[in-house]
């Protein structure tokens, strides 16, 4: 019975942080300098992801194969501008560079 | 169908990481019902580790409840952020749209808006591919359990990191964004390795881009 009501609990609590932004009216106060903040959040917080996964794999910080995969992935990304080239020339790096430390 | 062209690295290392979710999830003590509920009711990767941990310990629902809520924070600023770009919609389809929010469509739409895209239907259909990818691999390893296939050989791990970063660096738009961007990646790692993983996207993402207002943007 915990159990569900963890899993019911847990959804619900999820879900609202989801919607809150999306499906509520929001006055916002608008002043420029919030709106400067709220354009550069989303570029930040993708990088936060990006970073979170690079540096700290399995929870500990490491400069590992990820950070020269990452370096590589960014490279061809401004180099090529093709998303899944990048992508998939970064998961070879890393890939190869395993095998090989 | 750009965006399943363009997402399926993610897609499947999303169906690669569901399967020893739904594993752990039974090791746990959940059945084959409550794993895939929770897969369709969270549908939120980090969370639904965590609990399956807390819950293995014994923890109690409000435990659970408030880990769920400090590690999917990074949702408020991530729909603040979607919405314009969505445009004014019925009540009904935007409960969907928000249904639909994980840290990967967050970063596809936003790269797909950044590369002069418009309308919902890449979010849509990569958030649907996700889901659906989510919650078959879940049922996978929650039915047959064991053989755990190793996300690490191949490095497909490394793709969800690898999109992330491919969407920042095409959609930054000058040094300004790739230093906001540069700060929130260092910001983030540090706080992960620290063991804050809960808050570290959320807080690393506001400091960043608290750190950018001090900087002059280009004219």
């Amino acid at each position: 019975m915990s159990v569900w009501l963890a899993i019911v609990g847990a959804g619900l609590i999820t879900y609202l942080t989801r919607t809150l932004p999306l499906a509520v009216e929001w006055r916002w106060g608008g002043s420029a300098l919030f709106r400067r903040y709220l354009e550069d959040l989303p570029i930040a917080i993708i990088a936060a992801l990006a970073g979170a996964g690079v540096l700290a794999p399995d929870q500990r910080l490491a400069l590992g194969p990820e950070v020269i995969g990452a370096a590589v992935v960014a490279a061809v990304a401004r180099w090529r501008r093709n998303l899944l080239l990048a992508i998939l020339t970064g998961i070879a790096v890393v890939a190869l560079l395993r095998l090989l430390l | 169908m750009v965006a399943l062209r363009e997402g399926w690295p993610v897609l499947l290392s999303v169906a690669v990481i569901g399967i020893p979710f739904g594993v752990l999830a039974r090791q746990a003590g959940l059945d084959i019902l409550q794993t895939s509920a929770m897969s369709v009711l969270l549908f939120a990767g980090a969370a639904q580790f965590a609990a399956i941990e807390l819950l293995r310990a014994g923890a109690n629902p409000v435990v659970v409840a408030v880990t769920a809520l400090l590690i999917n924070l990074r949702h408020l600023p991530m729909g603040a952020s979607l919405r314009p770009h969505f445009g004014p919609r019925p009540l009904l389809q935007r409960l969907g749209l928000a249904y639909l929010l994980t840290d990967e469509a967050f970063a596809m739409g936003i790269g797909w808006y950044r590369r002069g895209g418009s309308g919902v239907a890449y979010y849509v259909v990569f958030g649907a591919a996700l889901w659906a990818s989510w919650n078959l691999a879940t049922l996978v390893g929650a039915v047959v359990g064991g053989a755990i296939p190793d996300p690490r050989v191949l490095a497909l791990d490394f793709a969800i990191s690898a999109t992330f970063t491919a969407i920042v660096a095409l959609g930054a738009r000058g040094r300004r964004d790739l230093a906001i961007a540069l700060v929130a990646a260092i910001i983030a790692g540090v706080l992960r390795g620290a063991g804050l993983a809960p808050i570290a996207v959320v807080a690393a993402g506001a400091i960043a881009a608290l750190a950018g207002l001090l900087v002059r943007p280009a004219k």
